[in-house]
């Protein structure tokens, strides 16, 4: 168990080499994933996974997945969308390819509901949960002060990249 | 720049060091270093010039490692010690990797290659919050602190400072980046004494602080961004250039000027210390910076009238000076007589 920890770890320290020595951005934001996941995996070890699938969900979820539809909205300004004939087709094969491979898998069965699974027991009090209601409480004040951080890195991007080629990301 | 815009970056500026100064949690501290790092960006590079967008961001990446440095700190302390309060960093790498990373965001040898850079790719205005209004987050943070910190590292980078801030300043034409080098070379004296007395440190801020507004303010209202600039600049506020000789002698540290007070201090201190050859050492370092202090009052004032010249003052005068620069003027070079009344308030 020590050694994938570890082995996390290192994960970790590659993927943040890997996003600053990225030949491109495309290319750096798979070191992102990496050091991401491995940091999630990282804090699960520490017992605190709350914290990790919030991790996950808002890095990976919001921020990476945001990052990627700008990114192919600037470079195909114009995708074909689902009205397209073509996709429609493309659609359906697919569809039934996956319903003919579940059907011979036998998992339609599972999800019908076959067997019952055991309750987990869930620890009275964990600290990753009772830390984010704490954050809400007590800590209400770090929630608005890094609310207002959060907000000011937008307000920063947006004065810093304001005015096409008249702004700070012109080609010079 | 916007003016909503304006108004949240500067009030981010505000929030960002009052959170940090007023903070006894390491993460608080660390948030107000983070939001004053972000704040201030769009303020450098405001010109959109290239330059400007290089020194933003060296500006942000500097900042951005010495606040992670900050962080690591912290928790190197939590690991060990089990409390983030800041007066109980007792962990000692905890205390070095502080130090380091506080050196990083006030500008001390040996990390100080970012701010002549920043400092002439952004407005004076801006420069001005820079020298001053930045450097007091991480001075709080080094003075509640300084009973733990490593004393040697603080002389080395101190006198390290000193030397490199007067020397780099010997060659320069571009009064920002001379005023650079000056801050750089204030903050060795701030650095020196903060083990032994952290009260002068701060005083040494303060006057430091006060005296830089002054020179921003006034090269700021003549406009002047060189040397050559500078030498005509009498013709549009005489009165004005022959103040800023008093004010860059008081900012050298010449008696009977304001200046001298910090530098007579931290001497005295570091004597009691047992420590004069130390203070022989940074106050002879001193005098590279009181040559470069010279050049530019020469510039300003020692060409003035009566002897020939081949300009006369302007007739027409664009705008008023700011009156806040007389009162700023008058303060950084008449407040040697009270000292002790200085010494009660710091």
């Amino acid at each position: 168990m020590m050694e994938f920890v570890l082995f996390l770890g290192l994960c970790f320290v590659l993927g943040g080499l890997g996003v600053a020595s990225n030949p491109s951005p495309y290319y750096g934001v798979m070191g992102l994933v990496v050091a991401a996941v491995a940091g999630c995996g990282w804090l699960v070890s520490l017992g605190v996974s709350f914290v990790s699938l919030v991790l996950v969900m808002v890095y990976l979820g919001g921020m990476l997945v945001v990052f990627v539809y700008s990114v192919s909205l600037a470079a195909d300004p114009y995708p074909e969308s689902w009205v397209d004939w073509g996709v429609v087709g493309y659609g359906f094969g697919m569809g039934l390819v996956v319903m003919v491979g579940l059907v011979v898998g036998g998992v339609l069965g599972m999800v019908m509901g076959e067997g019952v699974l055991g309750s987990e027991e869930l620890l009275s009090v964990r600290l990753d949960f009772s830390g984010v209601a704490v954050f809400y409480s007590y800590g209400v004040g770090l929630l608005l002060i890094g609310g207002w951080g959060l907000l000011l890195t937008l307000f920063v991007v947006l004065e810093l990249v304001r005015g096409l080629s008249r702004g700070a990301i012109r080609a010079v | 720049m916007n003016p909503q815009a304006k108004l949240v970056f500067i009030a981010s500026l505000l929030l960002g060091s009052t959170i940090t100064i007023s903070s006894n949690h390491w993460i608080m501290a660390w948030t107000g270093l983070e939001i004053n790092t972000l704040a201030i960006l769009p303020l450098i590079s405001k010109s959109h010039h290239p330059r400007a967008i290089e020194a933003a961001t060296k500006y942000f990446l500097t900042q951005a490692a010495a606040s992670a440095l900050v962080l690591f700190s912290s928790m190197t302390n939590a690991w060990h010690t089990g409390q983030w309060d800041i007066t109980q960093l007792t962990h000692p790498m905890s205390c070095l990797i502080l130090t380091s990373a506080i050196a990083m965001k006030l500008g001390l040898v040996p990390f100080h290659f970012w701010f002549p850079e920043v400092l002439q790719g952004s407005p004076l205005t801006t420069g001005l919050i820079l020298s001053t209004a930045m450097k007091l987050p991480p001075l709080t943070l080094l003075f509640m602190t300084s009973h733990s910190l490593n004393p040697t590292l603080l002389v080395i980078l101190a006198i390290l400072s000193t030397a490199l801030g007067g020397w780099m300043g010997l060659n320069q034409t571009q009064t920002r980046k001379i005023l650079a080098f000056s801050s750089i070379s204030h903050l060795g004296w701030m650095a020196i004494i903060i083990t032994y007395n952290p009260k002068l440190t701060l005083l040494n801020f303060y006057l430091y602080a006060l005296m830089t507004a002054t020179v921003f303010m006034t090269l700021n209202s003549m406009k002047v961004l060189k040397l050559s600039t500078l030498m005509t600049a009498w013709t549009k506020a005489p009165s004005l250039s022959a103040i800023l000789l008093l004010t860059l002698l008081s900012l050298a540290g010449l008696p009977p000027m304001t200046g001298f007070l910090p530098k007579w201090l931290i001497i005295q201190e570091l004597t009691k210390q047992d420590m004069a050859p130390t203070a022989t050492i940074i106050s002879l370092l001193s005098l590279l910076g009181l040559f470069f202090y010279l050049r530019l009052a020469y510039c300003a004032t020692i060409t003035l009238p009566p002897h020939t010249t081949n300009h006369i003052k302007q007739w027409h005068i664009n705008k008023p000076t700011n009156p806040l620069i007389a009162i700023l003027a008058s303060l950084s070079i008449t407040l040697l007589p009270i000292a002790p009344m200085i010494l009660t308030i710091i």
